[in-house]
């Protein structure tokens, strides 16, 4: 039922639904741009690339594939928060220095240096790598990334983000 | 294609029905005064979107939720803007819901048979309070850490089980940690799940019995005005444009202030709650000694059974406002009395930082839980003490 007062105007009635319609999207676009652009923005952010000390040159000469642990600096949102990473540094000879990252190419899970087998294994999937970083068997699509080193004043960095 | 769809979903669900719902005549003379619901309920929706994805960076912890609120305002992109109408937000909707009572109350809306419209109303009322008071310990700085001590010890005056609720509120003996992830959970999981619920009945029963319309409304007008959808809901649109405008060059123009991190032993402090609290701040003043049970509990608990109770309470015919002097003259009075009151509390003028108590660094929040007890409220008994609520 429809008053007497309001039948027979439907320019009126179509004017209010596209002003209904005109307002509604205007709010709900200047709510999703910045809702939205705060929760993606993350994904925007630029880290500092940082060389972080790992170790004097000296004492790595002739590493196999040996285990370093390193933490560096780093911010967390509005944390200055201590991160550590796991690589695998091995000695080429004439000062260059290999850095396998220990992070499986498949789905990030940390591989592991098998001495006897001389392969790295992922304990998530089963990846194999061969000494080299290439995938032997398994799910992995690449090999092992090797991290930008760089030797300064006797010691190894290794590059961080 | 778009027709095929239509097709679809209206041979699937009661499209129509929905549809001659929404345009169902309204009763004559609706003013803009009847876009305060719609304004409210958009509010409550903007509370709730804003509020998720402040909630994407916000952390509820003492050592973190600082510098969360501080890095959502200065780091994240947009955050500024999208903490600023939360925080703007919330004050609207005090405003809104507050005007939207007194529309109610005004134009004798409650009454048979739309008390429990009233009832649940009143109560979101209550809820909206409840939100902004579990909101703005969030931020953990020193208005929110100690309007936060001083609401507990509000709710500790209860007469017999006080203790027990203050203790429950804020998970332990002090203001802490607990308190925080309390007052956080309330703020986002409860008060949220309850106020949809209630937003629905109300929503629900606000469809079922019809607008209240005006007083002087003669039965035959009663569904012989516009139709919600789509005269109302434009005019609706319109309201809210404007309150969204408005949010949004505040969010943009007035910095949310953010004060110094909570520190339980700056006695050089002036504790101030949100403007929306400032009536019962100022009130508590003329309540001293064994009295202040008064201001804290007995005035309050009064005048929210009084709400609830109004519909039982005056049960005459609708007849409009001029012909109701006694309802004009205690709404008046009401309101003439909170607004004074917000306005005292507003002015009340802080103390200067007494010479014994330099402000001190502000500690880092694991210190809290020893230090707390030299700043309880009770400390200061004269009302010229830093502490006076009571």
């Amino acid at each position: 039922m429809i008053s007497e007062t309001h039948v027979g105007q439907p320019k009126r009635r179509a004017f209010f639904k596209s002003g209904i319609a005109f307002i509604s999207g205007l709010v709900s676009l200047a709510m999703a741009v910045p809702l939205i652009g705060s929760a993606i923005a993350p994904a925007f952010k630029k880290g500092q690339t940082k060389w972080v000390d790992l170790g004097l040159v000296d004492l790595l000469k002739g590493a196999r594939y040996k285990k370093i642990n390193y933490t560096f600096q780093s911010k967390d949102g509005w944390v200055e928060a201590n991160r550590e990473r796991s690589v695998y540094v091995t000695d080429e000879g004439s000062g260059n220095f290999v850095v396998f990252s220990r992070v499986c190419t498949h789905l990030g899970c940390l591989v592991r240096w098998d001495e006897n087998k001389r392969h790295f294994h992922c304990p998530c999937h089963g990846g194999v790598f061969d000494q080299d970083g290439n995938v032997i068997t398994g799910p992995p699509p690449r090999p092992l990334k090797r991290r930008s080193v760089k030797v300064e004043n006797g010691i190894l960095y290794v590059r961080e983000v | 294609m778009r027709r095929r769809i239509a097709a679809f979903f209206d041979s699937r669900l009661p499209l129509k029905d929905l549809e001659n719902h929404l345009k169902k005549p309204l009763p004559k003379h609706i003013n803009w005064l009847f876009s305060l619901g719609s304004m409210a309920v958009f509010l409550f929706m903007l509370q709730a979107v804003t509020g998720a994805f402040l909630a994407l960076y916000y952390s509820p912890s003492p050592d973190h939720a600082y510098n969360s609120v501080n890095y959502i305002s200065h780091e994240v992109a947009f955050g500024a803007f999208v903490r600023g109408l939360h925080h703007w937000g919330a004050s609207a909707l005090v405003i809104v819901v507050f005007l939207h009572l007194l529309r109610v109350v005004l134009y004798g809306a409650y009454k048979a048979p739309r008390e429990l419209t009233w009832i649940v109303g009143v109560i979101l009322f209550l809820v909206v309070l409840g939100f902004g008071f579990t909101g703005y310990l969030l931020p953990w700085d020193q208005k929110a850490y100690w309007a936060t001590v001083v609401g507990v010890e509000i709710a500790g005056t209860i007469p017999l089980i006080g203790d027990f609720v203050a203790k429950i509120l804020r998970g332990g003996e002090e203001v802490g940690a607990i308190t925080l992830t309390r007052f956080y959970t309330l703020h986002t999981i409860w008060l949220p799940w309850l106020a949809f619920a209630l937003v629905g009945f109300h929503l629900f029963f606000v469809r079922y019995y019809g607008s209240a319309g005006l007083p002087q409304n003669k039965p035959d007008e009663m569904q012989a005005g516009k139709p919600f959808y789509p005269d109302q809901l434009f005019e609706d649109a319109v309201a809210i444009l404007v309150l969204f405008l408005v949010l949004a060059a505040a969010a943009v123009f007035v910095p949310v202030p953010l004060e110094e991190l909570a520190d339980p032993t700056d006695a050089s402090y002036d504790p101030r709650p949100e403007w929306y609290f400032l009536f019962l701040f100022q009130l508590l003043k003329y309540f001293q000694g064994p009295l202040e049970v008064i201001g804290t509990f007995v005035i309050p608990t009064v005048a929210i059974v009084l709400l609830l109770l109004l519909p039982f309470l005056d049960r005459r015919e609708r007849v409009p406002l001029r012909k109701r002097p006694v309802a004009l003259t205690v709404t008046s009075l009401s309101v003439l009395a909170i607004v004074t009151l917000t306005i005292l509390g507003g002015r009340a003028p802080k103390l200067e930082p007494s010479s014994e108590n330099p402000p001190e660094q502000a500690e880092t929040p694991s210190n809290i839980e020893d230090k707390h007890e030299d700043a309880t409220p009770e400390e200061d008994s004269d009302d010229t003490a830093v502490f006076d609520f009571n």
